[in-house]
């Protein structure tokens, strides 16, 4: 009878397997915090030590680890709050952000995670995310000023259900270069060669390019120079919007904007003024001004060609700090091209709030104590320390009270670039954290000065209101991620297609036509409720 | 049972015999007890979480206590703009693999006239050498050859005064691309079944065959063909089983905008709605969805080939 106890254990073992996988994760929900051991107010927060278990997205430029950074490890002796950094690389972000949300083992925070904002209402809506809006009330006298003092910031992150679920980031609003952080970049050696001026309009661009293919103003016969190169096409795409009136109401949105009656939301890819966008662009491409690959062109082969300085004009963060190679100190910040129908207008331009950067989970056992950890960072000496350092370990104040970072990350003896010197002490690299920046103590890519200089001679055009991202309710979103992420889906993918050609612009009725069946009245009824919302927010 | 106490007796007595064969041989069934463990907890416990294909899937509720919502995502994705057209590229891609399925074989057949020597050796060697190169490899060369500025093959057409082709952004070549360089890689590693299959064939079938006067052509017709189609049988019984489910990773890397025409498969579109929306229950519809459909391939084609050949999976 040995066989039947055999069969005995092996039914057991797989029940007990069963019902381990069975086991249900909600019910532990975080017990009552104990705010005794709060501090009234600054530093340290906590009087006992306290642990807190963060995910963060690790960016490719930021450091590996950020348990072993200088900012953290300062950090936690200044709070009393030690964390564990969980490190998920950019690459399987939303994957694994994705599989920690369902499998309800929760950390107590994300940070830098990149939680696009329907998903942040979401988890909101279920219990996952806690709403903030008594912690900040209470716990986060920075955050609340900045609050106060940018009212359409707090409008911008509320959620239609009245509750705030995220730290952003937010940007000043004066720091432009930020804003747009990508922009037109042109040859200033070739504009030379050329004789040319840097162009104001869609036709003097197309002349250039032109030039720049025809001209060989590189000199060199071995170069084949290409007139316009750049990761995707979607950068011009970007830079010609507000030379053919559409897109006004900036990057966030880049399938909506504001109608000329002033009041009501606008499809604008299925807009004539589209049309002729396309029409100028595929005329580029098909007359070879434009990077012929860009559409299946990898980050590495981009950088190794703009290295051989083969591009005429590009649309990227600043080339003087990102290209390799002698030419990259050669290009001068693009103008505001004016459009056929006299429309000139830079679209390219960041809300100075995302939505996205801390969010605190229902397994916090210490809501408060983070929010108060998170709310520093609102601060001056926050965005310092997070920004610049330590004063006289990272950075030093100059004469004229200017902040700069020392030496060694200047100028790195071992040939690092700035960013990367940064990295080994600080976490800003990268991106998408939550916090303040301030022109003063940011400087990145867009802090330099090639990148302010470029930002300067666009604002002038910049548009006067930028949207942020819209919030919808459940039953919104259940629309907006079926039928709205078809009709996205298709507006990209046709986009590229009219551009290249693949597609001809004949089809352009055809085009319309499919986005009316696919659903698009409905698609623009919730954006319109949206936007109604968002203004009485 | 009482009815029909002669097959109730028989039924007994062969219950009964199968508890003694099980005594008899238990050392094979403990051999026996790992797989099936395997199987019971890898493949079939996780069964119960395809419930959530029906429903509306909440992190905070768990599988079992989220809300039922029917058939809802189901109608859903039948709805979607994009169904034919992922249900489109999806068989003709893989119509497509399944009808070079007769390459591994005939290579397998040329390589057994081979005589043993270091040119089969080197054939073999080369030919499976590419199976175990990562996917992301394949994709890197391929992206590298077929660049329309740089690539290898661009080169050649143009220093042929062709014009240069643009390969991987246009939807009229992503198949064959797809196809033949799924080709190349797995050639070689697929005649090894058929070449083991070969080496069974009595040797004194073919020398019987010579002294007739048979031709090497006919003896590959009549003796070697014959000889291992059970196994041509089987794998592609077994081919049929996993007929929708082609290598997603492999054309997700070689997706882009302009090549989605043809490229956006079924895999790809569970991959972007359910990992990276997190659109699980959704997800999960759509996955149902197609293996069912593969299931259903599957029973067909057994039973089809059960009917006409004799060699069937079960």
């Amino acid at each position: 009878m040995k066989l039947k106890k055999l069969f005995i254990v092996m039914t057991l073992l797989v029940l007990i397997l069963a019902a381990c996988s069975n086991k249900n994760s909600s019910s532990d929900a975080a017990e009552e915090e104990d705010l005794d051991n709060l501090t009234d107010s600054g530093l340290p927060i906590v009087k006992e030590p306290i642990e807190l278990d963060i995910f963060a997205g690790k960016a490719p430029a930021t450091a590996d680890d950020w348990n072993d950074v200088l900012i953290w490890n300062e950090y936690e002796e200044m709070t009393n709050i030690n964390v564990n950094w969980d490190m998920v690389p950019h690459e399987g972000l939303s994957e694994k952000r994705n599989l920690a949300l369902a499998s309800g083992d929760l950390p107590d925070a994300f940070h830098s995670a990149l939680i696009p904002v329907p998903d942040i209402f979401k988890y909101g809506q279920q219990g996952t995310f806690i709403p903030l809006n008594d912690l900040i009330e209470e716990h986060a006298p920075n955050f609340k000023s900045i609050l106060e003092e940018y009212p359409e910031v707090e409008k911008a992150i509320t959620f239609p259900d009245g509750n705030i679920y995220s730290f952003p980031l937010i940007s000043d609003p004066e720091f432009s270069a930020l804003r747009i952080s990508e922009g037109p970049w042109i040859r200033e050696d070739w504009l030379e060669a050329l004789d040319m001026d840097v162009p104001e309009t869609t036709d003097e661009f197309y002349e250039y390019l032109k030039a720049v293919k025809e001209g060989n103003p590189s000199g060199d016969e071995s170069i084949e120079e290409i007139p316009f190169g750049a990761q995707t096409i979607s950068g011009l795409v970007t830079y010609l919007k507000g030379s053919f009136g559409i897109g006004n109401k900036g990057k966030d949105h880049r399938f909506i904007d504001l109608d000329s009656d002033g009041e009501s939301v606008r499809f604008y890819p299925a807009s004539d003024n589209y049309k002729e966008m396309l029409e100028y662009i595929h005329k580029l491409y098909d007359e070879g001004l434009i990077e012929e690959n860009i559409f299946s062109i990898s980050p590495e082969q981009f950088y190794a060609n703009a290295g051989e300085g083969v591009y005429g004009s590009t649309y990227n963060h600043s080339p003087a700090e990102l290209f390799p190679g002698e030419h990259r100190d050669s290009y001068t910040g693009g103008l505001t091209l004016e459009g056929p129908h006299g429309d000139k207008a830079f679209t390219g331009i960041d809300f100075p709030s995302g939505t996205t950067g801390l969010v605190i989970t229902s397994q916090n056992e210490n809501p408060a104590a983070t929010a108060r950890w998170m709310d520093y960072f609102y601060s001056d000496e926050g965005a310092e320390l997070f920004f610049m350092g330590i004063e006289g370990e990272t950075f030093e104040k100059t004469e004229d009270g200017e902040y700069e970072y020392v030496e060694e990350i200047r100028d790195n003896p071992d040939g690092l670039t700035l960013d990367q010197a940064v990295a080994q002490y600080l976490t800003w690299p990268g991106g998408q954290y939550p916090g303040v920046l301030k022109e003063d103590y940011f400087k990145g890519a867009e802090g330099t000065e090639s990148s302010k200089e470029a930002a300067e001679k666009l604002e002038p055009d910049f548009i006067e209101e930028v949207w942020p991202s819209f919030t919808y309710t459940e039953e919104e979103n259940n629309t907006m991620t079926s039928v709205g992420a078809d009709i996205e889906k298709y507006v990209t993918e046709m986009t590229d297609q009219f551009i290249s050609g693949q597609t001809p612009l004949s089809e352009w009725d055809t085009y319309v036509k499919t986005l009316e069946n696919m659903g698009l009245e409905q698609y623009m009824e919730i954006q319109q409720d949206a936007y109604e919302r968002y203004l009485s927010n | 049972m009482a009815k029909n106490p002669a097959r109730a007796i028989s039924l007994n007595s062969r219950l009964d015999k199968f508890k003694k064969n099980v005594l008899l041989n238990w050392r094979l069934y403990v051999f026996l007890l790992p797989a099936i463990l395997y199987f019971t907890i890898f493949h079939y416990i996780p069964m119960y979480g395809v419930q959530i294909a029906f429903k509306d899937f909440y992190a905070t509720e768990g599988i079992t206590g989220s809300p039922w919502a029917g058939f809802e995502h189901f109608s859903r994705f039948f709805d979607s703009y994009y169904f034919w057209r992922l249900i489109k590229n999806t068989i003709i891609l893989s119509l497509y693999q399944l009808i070079l399925f007769p390459l591994p074989i005939i290579f397998a057949l040329m390589l057994n006239e081979l005589k043993n020597g270091p040119f089969k050796k080197w054939s073999q060697t080369l030919t499976y050498a590419p199976h175990f190169m990562s996917v992301v490899v394949i994709v890197g060369m391929l992206v590298a050859f077929l660049d329309p500025i740089t690539g290898i093959i661009n080169h050649v057409i143009t220093s042929f005064g062709g014009s240069s082709i643009s390969f991987l952004t246009s939807p009229e070549w992503f198949r064959h691309i797809f196809v033949w360089s799924g080709q190349w890689q797995t050639l070689g590693w697929g005649t090894i079944i058929y070449l083991a299959a070969l080496s069974g064939v009595n040797p004194e079938l073919h020398e019987a065959a010579k002294i007739d006067g048979a031709t090497r052509i006919q003896r590959i017709l009549h003796i070697n063909i014959p000889a291992i189609l059970p196994t041509i049988v089987v794998l592609f019984i077994l081919n049929i089983g996993s007929f929708m489910a082609i290598g997603f990773e492999k054309v997700l890397l070689m997706q882009n905008n302009l090549n989605a025409e043809t490229s956006d498969i079924i895999q790809t579109f569970v991959y972007q709605t359910g990992l990276l929306e997190g659109q699980y229950s959704f997800a999960a519809a759509i996955g149902l969805f197609d293996s069912v459909i593969n299931l259903t391939l599957l029973v067909i084609v057994n039973q089809v080939a059960r009917k006409t050949s004799e060699n069937s999976l079960w």
